[in-house]
């Protein structure tokens, strides 16, 4: 019994952060067919913001919702600097995994300059600890299960339900055809990113508050985000969520039965085996489309 | 009538290579204008310089009075010339719904999104039957008839038909055909890339045979050719 609950409990956890992060690499990638190596700093960076804002003293409950927004001009700002103006080259692809590496390259290491190397943490969203089906759990890790389910619904009832989100999803199809409608594929580019940092960012703040920061904080949580993508298909935004719960759970039930030091060896045997087996990702549709 | 749109010398291109050789050529003065010519002689390259997906490398272009030349795709569906793109590619994974609420997302569009609804399910029924579906699913007839309803959703003050009848069986082209005429007589001037010449003849008043990304000849009303004549200039004997 405890071990299931054992593993069910790590597996929501670990796959919301997951899933979180996932969904904005899968956004970009649909919206600009980018990949955006950036995405894990985006998420140390969120954190340390909202450290920062705490530190100068503001309450958990203002200071987390600024850095989200500050992340998402971070966004928007690296995307208008190191990818927009390669737009329309050959191998943009490749020439934007560069970019963006550079970029997240110097982030990081501006971050340690700015902040130090010294780890530090921010407040639980929910201080305190309960127990589950005899497991002990933080109130924060359950704050996370429940918080992200809601924040990928109002994403995707935001690429569903509004016309803005309907333009997003219209971009990732046909650029020529978004241009004739009178799109400004420019500014959706911009919205993509920014979206991402935002959802990266909000991944960071989550993380921070039960596990120390440090400026390579995001490098671990984007190589998974990656084998979420590859394992769910990033052609689609639910094909990544699905996935990622599904990694989650993987490697719940794994660190559990072979230890943490398996773990690792065994997700990018799935990883392989996925390629081999079905390259465009389990859940993928052969085109690209965000839905 | 004056004309409301003018291109004036463009010279345009895809990287080194130049397509558009100092074409020049009106629309709008004597009613629907038509152009046909050789498959690679730069009839698509225009209508893309004149939507402003491909920036000229010199020439003026003229709407409606207004200079157009080197404004956004955006801005200028902005002033209301439509450009329904060759191919129906269109957004496969959108419904029929989806695609309409896009041809209405300029400002200029969506006072008007009610009535050209109505216009567009009046003028093509079989889409309000599939009005969910997605574009993927449909037959290549009805994905050319999402793309002529997206862009009369965009509320068009000219419309621009790059080989609209693009390989559909002879009854879907007749019906789409019809419905061509059908927008036209509603009072929608039309430019229309079209290698069925007698379509050309019947929708449009003035023709341009374009060669080698320049006017080779222009079909001025009154000077009706037969399809003979058409031919021998198509194939240059």
């Amino acid at each position: 019994m405890s071990a299931l609950a054992e593993i069910l409990f790590g597996g929501l956890f670990q796959g919301s952060l997951y899933a979180m992060m996932a969904v904005g690499l899968a956004l970009v990638w649909t919206t600009i067919g980018v990949f955006n190596f950036s995405h894990g700093v985006f998420m140390m960076l969120g954190a340390y913001i909202a450290w920062q804002l705490v530190e100068l003293g503001l309450p958990a409950a203002v200071a987390f919702p600024i850095a989200v927004v500050v992340m998402a001009g971070v966004g928007w700002i690296l995307q208008a600097s190191v990818v927009r103006p390669l737009i329309g080259r050959p191998n943009i692809v490749l020439v934007v995994v560069i970019t963006t590496l550079a970029a997240g390259s110097l982030i990081e290491n501006g971050a340690l300059t700015i902040w130090g190397p010294r780890s530090k943490q921010i407040p639980a969203l929910i201080d305190g600890n309960t127990t589950i089906g005899g497991v002990g759990v933080s109130l924060h890790q359950i704050a996370i299960i429940v918080i992200t389910p809601l924040i990928l619904a109002a994403l995707w009832m935001f690429l569903n339900r509004t016309r803005l989100g309907l333009a997003l999803r219209a971009v990732a199809q046909n650029e020529d055809a978004s241009h004739l409608v009178g799109l400004n594929v420019t500014a959706l580019y911009g919205l993509a990113f920014a979206i991402a940092a935002s959802l990266a960012g909000l991944a960071g703040i989550f993380m921070g508050g039960y596990r120390f920061m440090s400026p390579v904080m995001g490098s671990d949580p984007l190589l998974k985000a990656l084998i979420v993508v590859v394992f769910g298909g990033i052609s689609s935004i639910s094909g990544p969520i699905f996935a990622a719960y599904l990694i989650g759970f993987f490697e719940a039930a794994c660190s559990y039965y072979f230890g943490l030091y398996w773990t690792p060896a065994l997700l990018f045997g799935v990883l392989i085996l996925t390629l081999m087996v079905r390259p465009e990702g389990i859940f993928a549709s052969r085109s690209r489309g965000l839905a | 009538m004056n004309p409301i749109l003018t291109v004036e010398g463009i010279t345009a291109g895809y990287g080194r290579v130049t397509v558009l050789h100092d074409i020049s050529l009106e629309a709008g003065r004597f009613g629907n204008v038509g152009l046909f010519g050789p498959n690679g002689h730069g009839k698509t390259t225009l209508l893309r310089a004149i939507s402003g997906l491909l920036q000229a490398k010199s020439g003026r272009i003229q709407f409606d009075g207004q200079d157009i030349s080197g404004l956004s795709a955006r801005a200028i569906v902005g002033t209301g010339l439509i450009h329904v793109p060759q191919g129906n590619r269109l957004f496969p994974d959108l419904s029929i719904a989806d695609c309409m609420a896009l041809g209405a997302y300029s400002p200029r569009a969506r006072p008007h999104e009610a009535e050209n609804r109505e216009k567009v399910v009046k003028l093509f029924p079989k889409l309000a039957e599939r009005w969910r579906q997605r574009v993927r699913t449909l037959s290549g007839g009805e994905r050319q008839m999402v793309s002529i309803g997206t862009a009369l959703m965009s509320h068009p003050r000219l419309l621009i038909l790059d080989e609209p009848t693009l390989g559909l069986a002879p009854k879907i082209k007749d019906e789409l055909c019809a419905s061509v005429m059908d927008i036209s007589r509603g009072g929608v001037p039309l430019i229309v890339v079209e290698q069925d010449i007698e379509f050309l003849l019947e929708l449009t008043q003035q023709l341009y045979l374009v060669n080698h990304g320049a006017v080779a000849t222009e079909i001025k009303p009154g000077e009706s050719l037969d399809h003979g004549e058409i031919m021998s200039m198509y194939f240059g004997h």
